[in-house]
């Protein structure tokens, strides 16, 4: 997924928390904003985005809708009420690991 | 710089090359590369067509897109059987639990007699001999379909081609269904389980051979909002 494997745990974590604050947002879209957002230190690849995308979406926690954009059809991802509620749980699950890894790796500061 | 239409076509036979062989998947990757191209365009103008989509697909990684085609094939075959669970619920609620019941009891007196072998057989015919028919059938349609649109669509095929696999594990147990001994009549929890076996499949194969493709309308436009763009 990217330039590291301690990311490739959070990548739906990270898709769910993205689209929780865009009301819809396509595939490419998605990876241009993760770079943005880390300016370019996360860079998800396309051959993990869209697998991720397809089974959270099998699992009922996004939803698609279709629009023609200039002149081909963009697929739109957005969360269901089930997908809003998963976000705050991996969110939270998220939040528990960085205290965690924060205090085996700096005691100090946790 | 925008992508003339010719081009878009050019990336939809670029993933079927690609073995992308659904509609629904080569419009999210047409896209896909289509903002890539269009986004490298904006930085260098001079890149032509076919390097900035090599770039593009490079991105992908070694794998191609063989990630995105196989996880789009297990989240559509869960789909699927959710839709066939649900189907087969319903069976078990008012009014239709009224057959169920009828067909279990049927089965049951059927092999409580000492013919139990002779008449596994007959259904087992009956059944696989219905079962034949409907696949032929539905893989008549799907082509038609497919005529007519030019276009394939996972989940379609799933509800047209893929309907008649629960009958394949049925015909494969045959051989088991020659070789009931005749006094197993007798044994009361096979009797139940057996009854039980030939109703489950025959619930399950009228739900993916009939139920579900008269519902394929329905569920297409469900699952792809595309599909009557």
């Amino acid at each position: 997924m990217s330039n590291s494997k301690l990311y490739k745990g959070s990548l739906t974590t990270i898709i769910l928390k993205l689209l929780n604050e865009h009301d819809k947002m396509y595939g490419y879209e998605i990876t241009q904003k993760v770079k943005e957002l880390t300016k370019g230190e996360l860079k998800i690849t396309e051959g993990a985005l869209y697998p991720a995308l397809h089974k959270l979406e099998a699992e009922g926690l996004l939803d698609v809708e279709v629009a023609k954009v200039d002149n081909r059809l963009r697929k739109y991802y957005k969360l269901t009420e089930t997908g809003t509620k998963e976000t705050v749980n991996k969110l939270e699950e998220l939040a528990d690991y960085i205290k965690t890894m924060q205090a085996l790796v700096n005691p100090k500061l946790a | 710089m925008k992508l003339t239409e010719s081009q878009i076509q050019e990336l939809y036979a670029f993933t079927r090359q690609h073995f992308v062989e659904h509609y629904d998947l080569q419009t999210e990757l047409v896209d896909h590369l289509a903002n890539d191209i269009e986004t490298q365009w904006q930085k260098e103008s001079k890149v032509s067509f076919e390097d900035a989509k090599n770039r593009a697909f490079k991105k992908f990684g070694i794998f191609g897109f063989m990630d995105a085609i196989e996880q789009k094939g297990k989240a559509m075959n869960k789909r699927y059987r959710g839709y066939l669970w649900t189907e087969l619920k319903k069976w078990f609620e008012m009014p239709q639990i009224i057959a169920t019941i009828a067909l279990f009891l049927m089965f049951y007196v059927a092999f409580s007699t000492v013919y139990t072998a002779a008449l596994a057989l007959v259904f087992y015919v009956l059944i696989s001999g219905w079962c034949i028919y409907k696949s032929i059938q539905l893989n008549k349609q799907f082509r038609q379909r497919k005529e007519v649109s030019n276009k394939k669509w996972m989940l379609e095929e799933m509800i047209f081609k893929q309907a008649g696999s629960t009958m394949f594990v049925f015909m494969s147990q045959l051989f088991n269904v020659y070789q009931i001994p005749e006094r197993f009549g007798e044994n009361a929890s096979f009797l139940v389980l057996f009854s039980l076996a030939f109703t489950a499949l025959t619930l399950v194969n009228y739900i993916s051979l009939e139920v579900i493709p008269s519902k394929a309308e329905k569920l297409l436009n469900e699952a792809y909002p595309e599909f009557s763009l």
